[in-house]
């Protein structure tokens, strides 16, 4: 099997074909501890692309809870015993990744889920993890957790959906590293269901062929964000391109909070195929799981991303989130003020990284009237 | 490069398997299609009397372990074949042991499929790769699936309704769109995908030059149909003998070529490269009338 080498995972790792990164590759930062699984991108997506015949229980974008909730059920918990415990503890990692943990016979490890796994896309949420004995109070940190995990197909470098299907149905674009499963082509073998370790390729019973998110492709070749982005209410997410760490270009918004100020983390990077959203770890959550999903560095994040007020790049590009439907290919932050500028170089986005905050008098002179809070 | 490297020793193990590998006699094997009188068109029914007339084979099937993924024990062991023609139709009466009937396709369920390989163009003393062929070495294969047949013989396309008798669905936009605005949402069966878009007939036509080129042929001609009965698919596959297509054999009575199979069953989640073939059996289409 030919050698590529995975940054995520500090070395280079097996993988069905050879090493092509693309000129651009599609990346997403999402923070973690500002989502309220509202669901709206969930919504957006799903009126966007996947309505249609066969798509009824597919969703593209999923909010998941965590730890008790999955979509489809159990996913990362099952393809995580089946990976077994592996040693992701520095930089480099010394486990096995799913092309190197694949069975004699086999491309990938995998499973295929059932499909009453899909019949609850929303299972387990708000569950916290932890009782709440009788007596008990709450003290801060609070002692239960749980926290929201927006997905979407991570459109990753080495894509396991890629390398498992045995058609080439599956191709990652050269221009902006998107993922797409050709509707024409693929005949419904799974393959990819199975091998797909975040379960991000769906099957649909009606055309029997298998689906995947676009990454909004007509959008993001126009300039423009993708709509579980762009409809974000908590404008937790930012769509653009990132870099591999040796050419990452510190006015890369992207670029700057994965690769120089290190808080955005991939979504387990032991599997091996290098995914390209990149997570906030939410920070009240216990090092030991957040470790296991977003490997290592989570600590320093955290505490990069609690100094983020005294840090006013890093804060800039925390404001740039959900301040503009343009995709932010360059940005700087000057005159107390986050500026995000496309990829021609014209501005689409101007953020002040304080709000000037105005003092109205309790009481009104012209309508002679005393102001209430209340509205 | 790798799928080349594949592709390569694809054909190489081919070679090998047709030369040493194979099951003894493999080569030898012979089916007789046996000619028909009166009768003319296509040769679709499982329980024709003529097929009594017709000597059955049994032909061994082997697990696809060439290329990944690959199920390395595949549950159907061996076929009972049996051919015939009219002068214008030729036809595989083709029969194995499955104790599931699967035409019901969702994400873990898998349909059963039987297939009938032969070269696009045979000369006699060719051996090709009996696997799907090679660059050069074109195939034409026939390919029956019980969720096609399951289809015609219903209602047509699966419905959701269908597969899921309790699910509710508000609205498609099918329903409330112009068919030129709806088509964004119909995926698959948008672009013509030949596994998706409305079916006349169970089988498929396609064509192959080695592994991961199956191709669906844009003429199709073939026609077949299955019966479940008490633990066993009779299932039948016929196709024109001057089909008028480059990519499929031209035949006629006299003739000699070679024909492989390979079945799927759908209870054991076989499908695609997870399935259990055959080497070629030679295949003899008979003259004269009976």
């Amino acid at each position: 099997m030919p050698k590529v080498y995975n940054w995520q995972i500090g070395r280079e790792m097996e993988y069905p074909y050879e090493p092509a990164r693309p000129a651009k590759q599609f990346a997403m930062v999402m923070d973690l501890n500002k989502c309220i699984a509202c669901q709206t991108c969930t919504v957006a997506c799903k009126t966007n692309w996947t309505p249609g015949r066969g798509q009824e229980y597919m969703f593209w974008n999923n909010v998941e809870s965590k730890p008790y909730g999955f979509y489809p059920l159990g996913w990362d918990v099952k393809i995580l015993e089946k990976h077994g415990v592996q040693d992701a503890s520095g930089p480099v990692y010394k486990g096995k990744t799913l092309f190197e943990a694949a069975p004699e016979g086999e491309r990938v490890l995998g499973y295929l889920p059932d499909d009453l796994d899909y019949a609850h896309p929303n299972v387990g949420e708000d569950d916290s993890l932890g009782d709440m004995p009788q007596g008990d109070y709450i003290t801060i940190p609070h002692m239960q957790w749980m926290y929201y995990l927006p997905r979407i197909c991570n459109h990753c470098t080495y894509p396991a959906c890629l390398g498992s299907c045995p058609r080439q149905s599956i191709y990652k674009r050269p221009e902006d590293g998107i993922v797409l499963l050709d509707q024409a082509r693929c005949r419904g073998y799974r393959e990819c269901v199975k091998g797909c370790p975040y379960k991000k390729t769906y099957f649909n019973p009606v055309t029997r062929v298998s689906e995947k998110c676009i990454g909004c492709y007509p959008a993001v070749e126009n300039g423009y964000q993708t709509q579980c982005t762009v409809s974000c209410i908590g404008k937790i997410r930012l769509q653009g391109f990132i870099t591999t760490p040796d050419k990452a270009r510190e006015d890369n918004p992207l670029d700057y909070l994965i690769h120089v100020a290190k808080i955005a983390k991939p979504l387990y990077p032991q599997f091996g195929l290098e995914a390209n959203v990149y997570y906030i770890p939410p920070v009240h959550v216990p090092l030991p799981f957040l470790s296991q999903m977003f490997g290592h560095g989570v600590p320093e994040a955290i505490a990069t991303y609690r100094r983020a007020k005294d840090d006013e790049k890093l804060l800039g590009a925390l404001l740039l989130f959900g301040s503009t439907p343009r995709i932010i290919h360059r940005f700087k932050v000057e005159a107390g003020t986050a500026i995000g500028f496309d990829e021609q170089g014209d501005e689409v986005s101007r953020v002040p990284i304080k709000e000037p905050i105005h003092i109205r008098p309790a009481y009104d002179e012209r309508h002679e009237v005393y102001r209430s809070n209340t509205t | 490069m790798q799928i080349k490297r594949l592709q390569v020793l694809a054909i190489l193990a081919g070679a090998f398997a047709a030369l040493f590998a194979a099951p003894l006699g493999a080569q030898d094997l012979v089916l007789s299609a046996i000619p028909l009188s009166g009768s003319a068109g296509p040769l679709v029914d499982p329980d024709a009397a003529y097929w009594r007339d017709a000597p059955a084979i049994k032909v061994e099937m082997l697990p696809q372990n060439i290329t990944n993924p690959q199920n390395p024990d595949p549950a159907v062991k061996e076929l009972n074949v049996r051919a015939a023609h009219n002068g214008q139709w030729l036809a595989f009466l083709i029969e194995w042991a499955d104790p599931t009937k699967s035409d019901r396709i969702v994400v873990d369920q898998f349909g059963d499929q039987v297939a009938v390989e032969m070269p696009s163009a045979y000369k006699p003393g060719d051996m090709p790769n009996p696997m799907m062929g090679a660059p050069g070495e074109r195939m034409h294969i026939m390919q029956w699936r019980a969720a096609f047949q399951h289809d015609i013989e219903t209602s047509g396309e699966p419905k959701i309704s269908d597969l899921y008798p309790y699910i509710h669905v508000d609205v498609y936009p099918d329903e409330v769109l112009r068919a030129t605005d709806a088509r964004a949402y119909t995926g698959a069966v948008g672009v013509d995908n030949p596994i998706s878009r409305p079916k006349r007939s169970a089988v498929l036509d396609q064509m192959a030059e080695g592994f991961g080129t199956l191709t669906v042929e844009p003429e199709q001609q073939s026609d077949g149909r299955g019966i479940w009965a008490d633990g066993r698919w009779r299932v039948v596959i016929t196709h024109p003998m001057a089909p008028g297509d480059p990519n499929d054999p031209s035949l006629g009575p006299g003739d000699q070529t070679l024909a492989a199979f390979a079945v799927w069953e759908g209870g054991a989640r076989e499908v695609g490269a997870r399935k259990a073939w055959s080497n070629w059996v030679q295949l003899k289409v008979e003259t004269g009338h009976q």
